[in-house]
């Protein structure tokens, strides 16, 4: 799967993955706070996400559940696919962002 | 923050998402949205709101995107097997309205307008009959008054001492009271205002259970002959006169002149029955002979008792005024309903258009019924598939019932908004004519009944469809072809609506034509006196700073003349109660009267008017003069006007008044000659009878409040403030207030009827064109669905007019029916408004032609064009159309 970019919602999911195994709860208050609350996942849009990204192997369903949580909760896990299309992702956005900052010249006084 | 896990809003919403998501993931996404709401609940609502708003658009984009991945038309297996699950339902009702916008937005609009039409009717009505007045216990507060039917009075007003010996000897209300409304001039430093105002007895703050904001009310001592000046001030008054000071209690306020010692302060739900802004104690003393009549009463019933045993319990504590001073029962107290008594004006108004908007909701049920079984009756092929496929038929019926829900639903929410709209805007309208404590606003009566209109509608439109939808067998559905007509049992049923449609078309429209037509006699009636170039204004005299009667007279002398000088004036006078104004009235012995047939003893309305009034009220002069300047003045004989009524009644129809005399009852009572015999006016409003009437010289019997009437030669407004300053300038401390032209009068006194009859023939003009609309829906379809045949009927030689008449016969037949028995109905029905029909009869002929005309007329042309369409179209291409 190499699309062009990563939406927005696959790529803080992933980035909350790549610290630990959560579940949906968990990455969803980790995504505000890694976004400085810009960026809030709605159910229906975290859990649509989660499971087109289980369907292109790049999260994982943890079959055993950490004991000290209830047990309903479903534990995501970060393949190495996912990892590899993170990594791809961050290298993309940097190169875009490098490309942005060549064009738009930052104001007079304002540091680089 | 407590932490709901399960809300049952979100959890229904959730029913919305792709199955798959819910299916796994229902619990953990309610969870998170419960989290979202704690967050939000600490910032505020609206911030809960919000969440809401993303909560919902979050699911629904969901939702939609998965139909995106999926493609439109999804095989109707899976559809199937999702058999009993009403999301799936909802999803398909609104997939499948989605694809035919332009018959979901008819239908749509077509209900928004039924619906809309009743919710503003409703909160109408709910706000005048049903919605329960500001007080404490509302159904155990009735109305009190006195009935003299010998006098030909329905309601008399409550004498003093009557009340007094009823207040004594009652024993089924917890108590009673009078109040008399009346204006006060309130004067300050600021200068002067009239205020409304109420004299009450004691007890009425308690008869309402009202409870002061600030100090008390009046106790049994201030409401005595005498008693200490006091006064008692509506919240309203409170905040703009004393800025909402809380040490107002103590202050003092100048009231016609006299100062009075605020006592109380009493929130606005008490400024009963109308704009009343301060009360006085009444201070009666019953022990004083020849009391007038003309408080009304109010009574709070002890708990569990009926107006109608409280009736009878004030006819008994009456039965002791009877046996001393009234043995003939010329008055006698009645009670009733408080409610009844405020909403006797509305009633008919009411039940007609609540009766008029249920039928147009009808019709636009029909309208809909019709377009969803024509689109049922095209999806027959379909429904035959599915059910060749397996599907149940209760499924199909279920499916087709929930569509209609989706459609009622949308269409009641835009019919609720657009119907508090217009509720509002009715309001605005007729500001004057709904009383002060109605209110109008949205509650959960309006809600209920909203909703149960809705489910209504379901009903109503959603049984033809789906039950033709689904009959039939599945053979010839599947078989079947656009170009072919369809089942004979849906025709007849769509022709059945349409003449359903113009049925209650007719009655509608026959009943909006009379009081259009009554309305227009009323507004053509003569008021016997010239409307045009009249202003009217009220200048009060306080008695304080003038309390001898000569002093009126000269005062109002002064100000007559000034009046008369202003440039554009022509001609001006002074006159108690001016016509569409108030009433008193008195009784006189007359000489020469011949017996009234029936042994009534006709009250006469009783008015003072200086020399001139007659002149700028351009009144018609029958024989004699009008009063002149010296009329009532010095040692002059007494002289008195009356109208021709009093003629007809007191001296028979072709007697001649003028030289004749009457006196007031009394023993040293003067006689008084009839100088002129006026034209009758119409005081009581344009349909009200008219009754026996005199007037008096104002310098025979000066009065303190009197109107002027101007006549001008310029715009009459024009010189309104000319006259309030001149007022202003003779004395500071006296209001202007009352200032109108008469044709406002006349507009306002009309305000009612026209509103009531404009509502109708708006509702009536809707129902024609739902009518007309759902006839051209239904002949356009038919014809459709027979273009085939009228093809080959045309390859094989038929002209355009055998055509014409064989497709646009039907429909014309059917119209027909349709219209007859709605002229049959409207007979009986607009018999019901005969009391609102000022004499137009109620199978008025002009009104039946010109309906029947209309309406057939209009479904000809419904009928016929798309007829004439199909007659055209070039035989070989509709052959072709499959």
């Amino acid at each position: 799967m190499a699309d062009a970019a990563l939406k927005a919602s696959h790529f803080y999911i992933l980035l909350a993955l790549s610290v630990e195994d959560r579940h949906g709860l968990a990455i969803a208050r980790d995504v505000q706070a890694l976004s400085d609350g810009r960026v809030r996942l709605w159910p229906a849009t975290l859990y649509g996400s989660l499971e087109e990204l289980r369907d292109r192997r790049w999260i994982e369903e943890l079959s055993e559940h950490p004991a000290d949580e209830s047990e309903r909760r479903r534990y995501y896990r970060l393949t190495r696919a996912g990892r590899h299309a993170l990594a791809a992702e961050a290298e993309h956005m940097s190169h875009v962002a490098r490309l942005a900052r060549s064009r738009v010249r930052p104001r007079s006084g304002e540091a680089r | 923050m407590s932490a709901r896990r399960h809300h049952p809003l979100y959890r229904a919403l959730l029913r919305l998402a792709p199955a798959p998501l819910r299916d796994t993931h229902a619990n953990e996404m309610e969870a998170l949205f419960a989290e979202r709401l704690d967050e939000a609940r600490r910032i505020g609502p609206s911030a809960v709101a919000r969440t809401w708003m993303h909560g919902a658009s979050d699911v629904l984009h969901a939702r939609a995107a998965s139909w995106a991945r999926r493609g439109t038309p999804l095989t109707i297996a899976i559809e199937e097997r999702n058999a009993l699950m009403v999301g799936s339902d909802f999803r398909y009702a609104l997939r499948s309205l989605g694809r035919q916008k332009s018959a979901t937005a008819l239908v749509i609009c077509m209900l928004s307008l039924g619906i809309a039409a009743n919710v503003a009717v409703f909160s109408l009505v709910n706000g005048l009959f049903l919605r329960p007045f500001p007080f404490a216990h509302p159904d155990r507060l009735v109305y009190i008054n006195e009935t003299a039917p010998k006098w030909n009075l329905e309601i008399v007003g409550i004498n003093y001492p009557d009340f007094v010996r009823w207040r004594e000897q009652q024993k089924l209300f917890e108590s009673i009271a009078l109040y008399s409304t009346d204006s006060f001039n309130l004067s300050d430093a600021n200068g002067a205002e009239r205020v409304r105002g109420a004299q009450v007895t004691w007890e009425f703050p308690r008869v309402l259970g009202v409870q002061p904001i600030l100090g008390r009310c009046f106790t049994a001592d201030e409401d005595k002959p005498k008693g200490p000046p006091v006064v008692v001030i509506g919240e309203a008054l409170w905040k703009e006169r004393f800025a909402g000071d809380r040490n107002v209690v103590g202050k003092t306020l100048r009231l016609d002149g006299a100062s009075r010692t605020i006592v109380g302060v009493v929130p606005s739900t008490a400024s009963f029955p109308d704009d009343v802004r301060l009360w006085v104690p009444m201070a009666g003393d019953p022990n004083q002979p020849y009391q007038s009549y003309g408080a009304d009463g109010i009574g709070r019933l002890k708990p569990g008792v009926t107006a109608g045993d409280a009736d009878k319990d004030l006819q008994r504590s009456h039965q002791s005024i009877w046996d001393k001073s009234d043995r003939d029962h010329t008055v006698s107290p009645f009670v009733k309903p408080l409610r009844e008594q405020f909403v006797r004006d509305y009633r008919t108004a009411a039940s007609t258009v609540t009766g008029a908007v249920a039928m147009l909701l009808l019709i636009a049920c029909a309208n809909v019924a019709a377009v969803m079984l024509a689109r049922a009756l095209a999806r027959r092929k379909e429904m035959g598939i599915r059910l060749a496929l397996g599907s149940s038929r209760l499924r199909l019926m279920q499916q087709l019932l929930i569509e209609n829900l989706v459609l009622a639903a949308i269409g009641g929410v835009i019919g609720l908004v657009a119907g508090q709209w217009a509720t509002g805007a009715l309001v605005r309208m007729i500001p004057d004519e709904l009383p002060r404590w109605a209110a109008f606003q949205i509650d959960a009566r309006v809600m209920v009944f909203s909703l149960a209109v809705v489910v209504f509608t379901v009903l109503l439109f959603g049984w033809a469809p789906a039950l033709h939808a689904v009959g039939g067998d599945v053979r010839s559905a599947v078989h079947a072809t656009n170009g072919s007509t369809g089942a004979p049992r849906g025709r007849r049923t769509l022709w059945f609506l349409v003449a359903g449609e113009f049925a209650l078309a007719a009655m509608l429209l026959v009943c909006g034509t009379l009081l259009i037509k009554a309305f227009d006699r009323v507004r053509h009636v003569d008021p016997g006196f010239r409307a045009d170039h009249v202003l009217t204004f009220s200048v009060p005299i306080s008695e304080a700073t003038r309390p001898r009667q000569e002093q009126w007279v000269a005062f109002w002398d002064q100000l007559l003349e000034r009046t008369r000088a202003v440039p554009g004036v022509d001609a001006a006078g002074l006159i108690t109660c001016p016509p569409l104004g108030c009433h008193w009235g008195n009784f006189y012995d007359v000489d020469g009267a011949i017996p009234s047939p029936d042994g009534k003893d006709p009250v006469v309305l009783t008015r003072v008017a200086s020399a001139g009034y007659f002149e700028a009220m351009g009144l018609r002069l029958r024989s004699g003069r009008f009063l002149q300047e010296a009329d009532g003045r010095d040692k002059n004989p007494p002289v008195v006007i009356v109208n021709e009524s009093f003629v007809r009644t007191f001296w028979g129809a072709n007697a001649s008044g003028v030289g004749r005399r009457i006196k007031f009852r009394g023993k040293d009572a003067k006689w008084m000659t009839v100088v002129g015999v006026v034209g009758d006016v119409k005081h009581y409003g344009l349909e009200r009878p008219m009754r026996p009437g005199l007037y008096f010289p104002l310098p025979a019997i000066p009065r303190s409040t009197l109107t002027m009437a101007v006549h001008t030669t310029v715009d009459p407004q024009s010189i309104a403030a000319t006259m309030r300053e001149m007022v202003r300038q003779l004395d500071p401390e006296l209001p202007v207030f009352g200032v109108r032209t008469m044709e406002e009068s006349l507009r306002r006194s009309l305000a009612l009827r026209a509103a009531f009859s404009w509502m109708l023939a708006v509702f009536a003009f809707l129902a024609f064109v739902l009518a007309i609309g759902g006839a051209y829906g239904v002949a356009t379809y038919l014809v459709t669905q027979r273009t085939r045949e009228i093809g080959i009927r045309v390859a094989l030689g038929a002209r355009t007019e055998d055509i014409l008449k064989n497709v646009a016969g039907r429909g014309l037949s059917v119209v027909g029916a349709g219209v007859a028995c709605g002229i049959i109905g409207s007979l009986g029905v607009a018999r019901l408004l005969a009391d609102a029909l000022f004499g137009v009869s109620p199978a008025d002929v002009t009104v039946l032609a010109f309906v029947t005309a209309v309406l057939v007329g209009t479904a000809l042309m419904a009928n016929g064009l798309p007829a004439r369409r199909a007659a055209r179209i070039d035989p070989m291409r509709s052959l072709r159309t499959e």
